[in-house]
């Protein structure tokens, strides 16, 4: 019965779904991003919007790395709005008044180790469609964005400001004229910005805002100092008082402010101090108490920084942190969360109460999204927002090959990269715990992996079983305490698989699965002892999480070519490599300082050509210095000197650079800001935009050996696919000159193609689809086209199937089934049919593609072949299959043919029965008419009113072609033996309407 | 249902090709307008009918469009000799879709007939769009399938929005994105037009209109007969009973 629906359910999926030949990414625009996922881990959420007054309908949802996500249907289904923008989100806020006017604060302010930055406040005023980008480009970091409720024109922006340098572009900010132009008027100086700001709703002219001094180096953090406090102003900002009374002694840390709504004299306060806790007052500030002091109140306040009250109730008062907590007494006392509804993830930064219900809360976590339905007592988890935090990808060579990655906050985790039905929540299977980075798998058992969690602490584990054993190097006598990174890198050699690598400050290499390791450097690393006091990082609270752990091996890579040959990069600096497996070793470090890279930059990735052993790719960043540049260089001759890669696309620090496995002209970089790519070598650079985040936050790139798909691991949106990227092997500058360039130069092998599903995503997850396993007809066109065809013919010239065909200028792909045209089935009945949409595969053999382009053409000979990897169906199968099937193809047909036939002898009798004025010969007609509708209606089924599976020779026919055709099998003996018995009905049926229609005598 | 309502889109489709319809965006709209035929042109149309039909995987479906100017709109497609259609009055409007066993047409909701009004332009929305009651704003240039294109977003006199991409060379509509109510939730609904053809009436249509469906899957409809200002029998825009 569900396949008879087959056409419908096709359009329903319908609804549900001047130039130069300069090379960019339009010039690969068909090549598609997939979106892996997964959703069942999500990633860190910044802030949450919603409109008050459209039922809970549109909430905005702000992502560390992911871009700003809409839902329209209270958190069912998501949508990216912001993918043409930096993808680091601050704060959101929606003009109530306007409800389609909202602003973004760009860069998130939970100023982690790995926290990315903003350009800026970007406006849209269509619901997110379009978005303008209004100023305060160089804050980086931005908390909190306000709407004066009485002037929607009135807009404040809380900024901390850069977190790596001092700066000026930091404070409260403050537009009279809806974001056009920007005043500062709070700042304290360059090292404190504005953490928090809230407004009095009933006296708009009410402001309190929190400043915060802070400070990041590569190996220290800080929160804390004289620039941090409390402030408030009466008059819109023109003029603030700092408030003291009751609240600790000073310096402070982060503080979070909270006023009530419904009774705005009541403020919360967490205050980071040497007495860090809950601050209360109910006199609009000037007095202040201590209250609660729970754990959740009191952990990471640099990181947990959220604070909200019920719009209705000033006694409610939520503390979204470590953990859900909620206090029913004005915070006096608090409660956590249960867990009822499914586990709450950890590291709260944002929540939403709908003013109209306030039962209904929406909660931001390091792990995605969840809601409440009973004011934070129950939550459940948002399934489909795939913006987890990857820092690295991998994959195995099984088929489908399978994925890895680590995730920060959320573990390390595996995919496959299809399944039927498409990659869902359920698929994805968490093998490790902690901060998930590196994960490898052993290239010789599908049943381990190596992973690891922050700071080293790395494991081979059993996939399926979930055990592990630790596997982590340790110090020995004579080796200084090992400082392991906090990413750090664990890895198999690009030569030998059966090499284990990872570091401290030392390299160590397995060749047994990590049940022992061999130290193969001295310390490779700058090892400057100032850079080395962790212990002390934190300011006014301790935190000590290796986050910044520093002097120690970042980058580790074996030569593709030599498994002696290793290159080691480090996080201050220094690029070193041995050619003899790690006896002696040579510092190049001044080398490539040369090229223009900082001294001191961190090493981000290393590339030996897999073409030339001389020749070695590395990518570098400076941002822990405050320098976003991109840096990234090459050396063709060992290491001994440098070229720096330069090109105006390129935005972000960079994270990765990667040679292509094939095109020794191809090549990749990643970067905090987009994905950029060179066909020529490096000489040029484009952004790559296809359907992926322009600025997408891109840690890792690695390219699956077989199938020559491109895996991005993505800070922000997950794992993403970029299936076969061959085009961009194919479309070089001399191809992308020619007008027309049909690209199928491969024979093609015969598929049904794989990964089917029949419930499209029941549990409403995020499906990261399946790749598509019917080769591409592929063609380039230098221009635009006006007017395209595109047909498979055989090699007389006779057509097979009109193509559908794209016409955009460069790569453009069609998909053709491999089959011929369905048959012509009868007419009848008010049910649609498989057969009249299943046609014969075609044989192995040659064929012509025929490409018309405003109307010259252009003709290609392809070759397809038997697959021969199936067992189950050889090329005797498919020779049998296919000569049975087009003894079925040319049943249907007659058969068609047979009831046109019908069809028209009724119309002729209908039309002798409206003539006929004898009521007696009329009645004779209309018996004959009668006994021919009643022989039609075994041919074919009646109009019914609902569904009706009803079996008539039509259904027969159709069915058993349909079914034969449409499999990689031969006929069973059944649906041989079928074909007689059809055969012979055919053929009575045929006879019997001779009979019916032979003249009465 | 929602095969009813891929037909409603269908309508909206096809049309934009014939009416797709303040640099500022009056002046891409005029530059528009120009390229079509001219306004003149235009304002002499007063029914369309137009046939196709697109091939999915070698099956062909049929399409037929009529339309008179501001009385009603048909959209009928057929396959395995079945035909159910859309149709669409300035007061009221019926789906029959009877692929999967609906016998009897169905009247739409008030907010799709409402929602369906534009479509009645015959001769295009772009065509004294102020008059009319439409507005547009320039929203600059944006890159469709490697191509620069002015992108104009117009706002229908119902609220609709539609979002238009002009290739700055002809200054042809090559793709829209409408923003279409279904069940009160939006959808967008992409569109590609390209083989503009001028008729002898003096108007250019596009005469392939594609849905892309997914990497290298389009449904594409190509239209291969156009009539304009046949005379069309008011009949045609009521349900059969």
């Amino acid at each position: 019965m569900k396949r008879k629906h087959f056409f419908l359910l096709f359009i329903i999926s319908a609804i549900s779904i001047p130039a130069s030949a300069q090379i960019n990414s339009s010039t690969y625009g068909m090549m598609e991003a997939r979106y892996l996922g997964p959703g069942t881990m999500s990633g860190r959420i910044t802030d949450i919007a919603g409109v008050n007054n459209d039922g809970g309908k549109t909430i905005y949802v702000g992502t560390a790395g992911g871009g700003i996500w809409k839902s329209n249907n209270a958190g069912f289904s998501f949508k990216p709005i912001f993918d043409k923008y930096v993808q680091s989100i601050g704060a959101l806020a929606i003009d109530q008044k306007n409800p389609k006017t909202i602003y973004a604060g760009t860069g998130e302010s939970n100023m982690r180790n790995t926290v990315s930055i903003g350009n800026g406040m970007y406006k849209s005023t269509d619901g997110g469609d379009n978005w303008t980008k209004i100023g305060l480009d160089s804050t980086e970091h931005i908390s909190k964005v306000l709407i004066d409720p009485s002037n929607s024109s009135v807009i404040y922006v809380s900024a901390p400001g850069p977190l790596w340098s001092d700066s000026k572009h930091r404070g409260l900010y403050k537009s009279n004229d809806a974001g056009k132009t920007w005043e500062k008027i709070l700042y304290i100086n360059e090292k404190a910005g504005v953490a928090d700001v809230e407004m009095d709703p009933q006296n708009t002219n009410v402001l309190y805002a929190t400043t915060w001094e802070f400070r990041r180096l590569p190996y220290a953090f800080n929160s804390g100092g004289n620039g941090s406090g409390i402030y408030k102003s009466t008059d819109a900002g023109k003029t603030w008082k700092e408030l003291t009374n009751g609240l600790p002694k000073k310096p402070f840390g982060r503080v979070a402010i909270a006023l009530a709504p419904s009774a705005p004299q009541n403020l919360w306060a967490i205050v980071e101090s040497e007495n860090t806790g809950l601050y209360i007052s109910s006199d609009g500030g000037a007095t202040w108490k201590e209250q609660s002091a729970t754990a959740n109140i009191r952990s990471r306040p640099f990181y947990f920084s959220t604070l909200e009250v019920d719009p209705k109730d000033a006694k409610r008062v939520y503390r979204p942190a470590f953990s859900f907590a909620y206090s029913n007494d004005g915070g006096y006392s608090f409660a956590e969360a249960s867990n009822e509804g499914g586990w709450i993830h950890s590291d709260h930064h944002a929540l939403w109460i709908n003013p109209n219900n306030t039962n209904i809360l929406y909660l931001g976590t390091d792990g995605g999204v969840y809601y409440s339905l009973d004011k934070g007592v129950n939550w459940k988890f948002v399934n489909n927002l795939p913006v987890g935090q990857f820092y690295h990808v991998n994959t195995d060579d099984q088929q489908p090959y399978r994925v890895y990655g680590g995730l920060q906050d959320n573990g390390s985790w595996v995919a496959p990269s299809s399944i039927a039905g498409g990659v869902m929540n359920g698929d994805w299977k968490s093998i490790y715990g902690g901060d998930g980075f590196w994960v490898q798998p052993d290239p010789e058992n599908p049943q381990y992996a190596y992973a690891e969690y922050q700071g080293g602490n790395m494991a081979r584990v059993h996939i399926t079983e979930g055990t592990s054993i630790n596997i982590k190097p340790q110090a020995v006598s004579g080796d200084d305490p090992l400082r392991f990174n906090w990413n750090t890198p664990l890895l198999a050699g690009a030569k030998n698989p059966k090499n284990l690598y990872t570091a401290a400050q030392y390299l160590y290499k397995s060749t047994n699965k990590g049940a022992s390791w061999e130290k193969i450097s001295p310390d490779l690393t700058t090892n400057d002892k100032k850079k080395q006091e962790q212990e002390k990082s934190g300011g006014l609270s301790m935190d000590v999480t290796s986050a910044e752990n520093h002097c120690t091996i970042f980058t580790i890579a074996e030569s593709p070519l030599d498994e002696n040959l290793i290159w080691v990069g480090t996080d201050d600096g220094n690029v070193q490599y041995t050619a003899d497996g790690g006896k002696t070793w040579n510092n190049v470090t001044k080398n490539v300082t040369a090229a223009g890279i900082p001294a001191g930059a961190w090493v981000s990735s290393i590339e030996p050509s897999a073409f030339d052993n001389k020749t070695v790719y590395a990518s570098f960043e400076n941002h822990m210095y405050g320098d976003h540049n991109t840096y990234a260089a090459v050396s063709k001759d060992g290491g001994a000197t440098w070229t720096r890669f330069k090109s105006e696309e390129f935005t972000g620090f960079a994270h990765k650079i990667k040679e292509d496995i094939l095109s020794k002209n191809l090549i990749f970089l990643g970067t905090e800001m987009g994905l950029f790519a060179s066909v020529n070598g490096g000489q040029n650079w484009f952004r790559m935009k296809l359907n992926l985040p322009w600025y997408a936050l891109v840690r890792d790139i690695h390219i699956q050996r077989q199938t020559g798909d491109l895996l991005l691991a993505t800070h922000g949106r997950g794992i993403i696919v970029i299936q076969d990227i061959s085009p961009m092997r194919k479309i070089n500058e001399s191809v992308a000159a020619e007008p027309v360039v049909m690209l199928n130069d491969q024979p093609m092998g015969l598929t049904n193609g794989k990964y089917g599903g029949s419930f499209p995503n029941a549990s409403g997850d995020w499906n990261g689809g399946t790749a598509n396993t019917i080769p591409f007809i592929e063609y380039y066109l230098k221009e635009r086209a006006n007017s395209i065809q595109l047909e498979v013919t055989d090699m007389n010239g006779k057509l097979l199937q009109k193509l559908t065909a794209s016409n955009r200028k460069g790569y453009n792909r069609s998909l053709w089934n491999q089959r011929m045209m369905p048959p012509k089935i009868a007419k009848g009945g008010n049910q649609t049919e498989q057969a009249a949409f299943s046609a014969l595969q075609v044989l192995p053999g040659n064929y012509l593609l025929k490409l018309k382009v405003n109307g010259k053409e252009y003709v290609k000979q392809i070759q397809m072949i038997h697959d021969a990897s199936n067992e189950f169906f050889t090329e005797k199968d498919r020779l049998l299959q296919y000569e049975k099937g087009m003894e079925l193809f040319a049943m249907n047909e007659d058969l068609a043919v047979l009831v046109d036939s019908v069809l028209l002898y009724q119309g002729e009798l209908q039309k002798k029965i409206d003539a006929q004025t004898s009521k007696k010969a009329k009645s004779v007609l209309q018996k004959q008419w009668d006994a021919v509708e009643k022989f039609r209606l075994t041919l074919v089924p009646p109009v019914v009113k609902g569904i009706a599976d009803l079996k008539r020779l039509r259904n027969e026919i159709g069915d058993l072609y349909a079914a034969i055709v449409s499999q990689e099998a031969a006929p069973g003996n059944l649906q041989i033996q079928k074909i007689s018995a059809l055969q012979t009905a055919l053929k009575k049926a045929k006879a019997d309407f001779a009979t019916l229609r032979r003249p009465t005598k | 249902m929602r095969s009813i309502k891929f037909l409603f889109f269908l309508a909206t489709a096809c049309l934009s090709f014939s009416i797709s319809f303040a640099q500022s965006a009056d002046e891409i709209i005029s530059k528009y307008v120009s390229a079509i035929g001219g306004a003149d042109n235009w304002k002499k149309v007063n029914t369309v009918v137009m046939s196709g039909s697109m091939s999915m995987q070698g099956t062909e479906i049929s399409l037929v469009r009529t339309v008179a100017h501001n009385k009603g709109f048909k959209n009928e497609i057929s396959v395995m000799g079945m035909s159910g259609y859309q149709i669409l009055t300035p007061t009221e409007g019926w789906n029959f879709m009877p692929f999967n066993g609906q016998t009897a047409p169905e009247a739409m909701t008030a907010d799709d007939v409402k929602e369906g009004q534009n479509d009645l332009d015959a001769q295009g929305a772009v065509v004294d769009y102020v008059a009319k009651g439409h507005s547009a704003e320039y929203l600059g240039k944006e890159e469709v399938d490697g191509t620069e294109c002015h992108k104009v977003k117009f706002t229908y006199k119902n609220g609709k929005n539609e979002t238009m991409f002009f290739d700055p060379a002809s200054y042809y509509l090559i793709k829209s994105i409408a923003v279409q109510k279904a069940n009160d939730q939006e959808v967008e609904i992409t569109t590609t037009f390209s083989n503009y053809e001028k008729l002898a009436e003096g108007v250019v249509v596009a005469k392939s209109i594609s849905l892309p469906l997914g990497p290298g899957v389009n449904a594409d409809f190509t239209v291969s007969k156009i009539e304009i200002n046949k005379t069309i029998d008011p009949a045609v825009f009521t349900p059969a009973k």
